[in-house]
């Protein structure tokens, strides 16, 4: 765990990058498109030049001068070299060259024309500027010592305990509201409960137990902080395992599932109706799709059809939790074994699991991938590049007609005919459905109503430079 | 003593050494990678063969272990696969935690259950049998709830009922009152966790001893029921509870890894679960090493004790 942003991962951490760096752009918290931050404006005729023209008098923190040009290449240089291993250096694969022709201008060219490129260069992971005297300090330690010109800086981390970050009084938009932010490590969910309960917090980001957020929903004193559906979770079908390489089957999966009956059941506070790989506020989001409705006589007709009038058994691969199977995946057996699939549970730790789904070594596992840019979502399951264990694409899915409308839909720079491409392999994937959407996920930073401000973006993140405590 | 010593101390090396073998070979099996960890889900292919190279983890199995060995000699515990922390480091700011909730709760426990079982020997001596059930029966419902259960029992109470202790929270020696009130929950957890079977030998060795002649001579000679029991019974029925005190150490370090996660106390028990989770060996293997040597030493210091309890025993 550490705050470098060429190698951090996983949400809490990188909320905290989140509030100490900035980049060339970033999301509105509310909407998710791409405004300016580092960069004041851009410019790209054709979607292969980008010309960004960077804000004057950005500070860094520690003292290290003005941010210039020479800053954005070398982070992106950094996140390009391999000898970095960087996990985000694929996000950078499109990129023929960066050029700095004067100090607060920045020029990329990339190989093939991306509408969507803007989003590279946003506040996450790869995007995030840093500075390379401060890298270069410590070389082994810089994820401990991160500098960066966002609205806080890190003043201490307590390894298993908490990160205390401080303002950064230098700040390009101004100081923020709150002089220190305090994150308190809780792993247990029953245990934040009562920390906050208790306002021994003042806002939680972490809970993910229903039953605890319908109770704190119920206490008048707490505000319940939400995004609804940031990101899909779906079921992903290994394609090489036989029945599921049949789309007859795949339906039929799908039509034997009542999905919002088992969200109402299981997740009704963090889970909502999905049909699409896309969670429903993308502009890119298309409408209309295919639903696969409960109807377990015609998944029953349709496995017949597919050749198995006798179902079939298979294993889906899980993260062991305390407790054994989520009551979601006991009804979801429930509902396959009643037409025939028999689903066996195969739970592993998330080291092994994260290991197992790379290297698609499993017949029907389970993802959520948050992300802003469309392309991260439907070239990472769709595109044949991005085949197992190379990316996403854990079903193994080729289909030559969505792989060219996807590459077509990047290179295009009208946004109304974008969308209209990016429908059609949206529309043509769910006829296919190599990946089942289950639900659209919530998630909440539960917390005292005297606080304010708390904008969830559409990456689960919370940028705390305008949260302010009354009273 | 001082041979005695001397061999009990050689004798433990072949301990440490097949507790570093196993564990090293332990958690190579486990399967999980701990580049994918490290990297993250989404790292590529090159990114982790990357990270393995950096990490040392693509070297065979036996020169890992030989690297491993002789970093151990040299008293190098080696770095954190997942932030490059010195084990060494990790270990020192997470053991004063579990020491000092370790400590008083093994304090508080015999403070506790020491007196209750004499008590209970007492008056099972003397016939008044329904207190003497009524505290093993209590007893024994205390030894088997879970820990984990009691806890959020005793947050939800004292807590959020009461407001009396906080649940969560930094610990921060410089404020004693403080300190003390975030560390009375997991204290009390750990306490309770090992009053029954201490109350219990105490109770079962006091009763055999107060049936010995010497004690009935000590009453005869109108000596007062209060010293009878403390100071003659209890005094020679000690050996057994020195021994239970140095076996249920054990069972209160494992009891230490469970409760440090519900309080978030950042000891050894919160960074040996998060070290297993992610895969990171040196933290592992340094973590249990550590509580093996304290384990070892406690036991030694129990076997010393006995001189100090029965100076019938000849170390």
């Amino acid at each position: 765990m550490g705050f470098d942003p060429a190698t951090l991962f996983r949400i809490e951490t990188e909320n905290v990058a989140f509030n100490i760096y900035s980049a060339l752009t970033t999301y509105d918290a509310k909407t998710g498109a791409i405004v300016p931050d580092l960069a004041e404006k851009w410019d790209t005729p054709d979607a292969q030049t980008y010309t960004f023209n960077l804000r004057k008098g950005v500070k860094w923190q520690g003292g290290y001068g003005e941010l210039t040009s020479a800053d954005v290449l070398y982070t992106f240089n950094r996140i390009l070299d391999p000898s970095t291993a960087s996990p985000y250096r694929g996000e950078f694969a499109n990129v023929e060259s960066i050029s700095a022709p004067d100090d607060y201008t920045v020029v990329i060219n990339l190989k093939t024309p991306d509408a969507n490129f803007l989003h590279q260069v946003a506040s996450y992971h790869q995007g995030q500027i840093v500075k390379r005297e401060a890298v270069e300090k410590y070389p082994d330690q810089y994820q401990l010592n991160p500098i960066g010109t966002g609205p806080f800086m890190l003043d201490r981390f307590v390894q298993n305990s908490e990160i205390v970050l401080t303002r950064f009084d230098d700040y390009y938009k101004g100081p923020a509201k709150l002089r220190k932010v305090t994150y308190r490590i809780i792993k247990d969910d029953g245990t934040a409960e009562v920390a906050l309960k208790n306002r021994e917090v003042d806002l939680s980001g972490t809970i993910s137990d229903n039953s605890v957020l319908r109770r704190l929903s119920d206490d008048s004193k707490l505000t319940m902080n939400r995004i609804v559906g940031y990101a899909v979770n779906l079921q992903m079908f290994n394609m090489e395992f036989e029945p599921f390489g049949k789309p007859l089957v795949r339906k039929a999966f799908a039509h034997s599932l009542d999905r919002d009956a088992i969200i109402h059941a299981t997740t009704p506070m963090t889970g909502s109706r999905s049909d699409n790989l896309l969670p429903e506020w993308m502009d890119v989001a298309a409408k209309d799709m295919p639903r696969y409705d409960f109807d377990p006589a015609r998944a029953k007709a349709l496995l017949a059809e597919a050749g198995y009038p006798n179902g079939f058994s298979f294993k889906n691969t899980g993260i062991a939790v305390a407790g054994g199977a989520s009551e979601a995946d006991l009804l979801r057996q429930n509902y396959l074994a009643a037409v025939g699939m028999k689903m066996d549970f195969e739970y592993v730790e998330t080291a092994v699991y994260n290991q197992r789904r790379n290297n698609g070594d499993f017949q029907l596992a389970g993802r959520l991938l948050p992300a802003v840019n469309p392309d991260t979502i439907l070239f990472g399951y769709l595109h044949p590049n991005n085949m197992a264990p190379k990316g996403f694409n854990s079903a193994r899915y080729d289909n030559p007609s969505v792989t060219k409308l996807l590459e077509q839909a990047r290179s295009t720079t009208d946004a109304a005919q974008r969308a209209e491409l990016y429908g059609m392999a949206q529309k043509i994937a769910m006829e296919d459905l190599p990946y089942l959407p289950i639900l659209q996920s919530s998630t909440y930073w539960p917390g005292w109503a005297s606080v304010k401000n708390v904008v969830i973006n559409k990456l689960a993140n919370v940028d705390f430079w305008p949260v302010t405590i009354e009273g | 003593m001082g041979a005695y010593l001397r061999r009990r101390t050689l004798q433990t090396i072949p301990t440490l050494f097949g507790i570093v073998v196993v564990v090293f070979l332990m958690l190579r099996m486990l399967p999980g990678d701990p580049a994918v960890f490290i990297a993250g889900e989404n790292a590529s292919p090159e990114a982790l063969t990357a990270m393995r190279t950096n990490l040392g983890l693509d070297m065979p199995l036996h020169l890992q272990f030989l690297t491993y060995l002789g970093r151990i000699l040299q008293g190098n515990l080696g770095q954190s696969l997942m932030n490059g922390n010195p084990v060494a480091a990790i270990v020192a700011g997470a053991l004063p935690i579990t020491l000092v909730v370790g400590g008083l709760a093994l304090v508080l426990s015999f403070l506790i259950a020491i007196p209750l079982g004499a008590a209970a020997a007492f008056t099972a001596s003397r016939g008044h049998g329904a207190l003497d059930h009524g505290v093993m029966i209590a007893a024994l419902i205390v030894d088997t709830i879970p820990g984990f259960w009691l806890a959020l029992l005793l947050m939800l109470f004292f807590t959020l009922q009461l407001g009396m202790f906080p649940a969560t929270g930094a610990l921060d020696p410089t404020n004693p009152g403080a300190f003390l009130a975030r560390l009375t929950l997991p204290v009390a957890v750990l306490a309770i966790g090992q009053i029954a079977s201490v109350a219990r030998i105490t109770r079962t060795s006091v009763l055999e001893v107060l049936h010995e002649d010497y004690i009935r001579t000590a009453r005869s000679l109108g000596t007062p029921e209060w010293s009878v029991l403390f100071g003659h019974a209890l005094r020679n029925a000690a050996l057994p509870v020195v021994t239970i005190a140095g076996l249920s150490f054990g069972r209160l370090l494992g009891g230490t890894v469970l409760t440090e996660n519900i309080f978030a106390l950042p000891g050894m028990g919160t960074v040996l679960i998060n070290a297993i989770f992610s895969r990171d060996y040196p933290v592992v293997q340094g973590t249990i090493l550590l509580y093996t040597l304290m384990f070892v030493a406690v036991n030694i210091a129990t076997d010393v004790l006995y001189t100090r309890v029965d100076p019938r025993v000849q170390l």
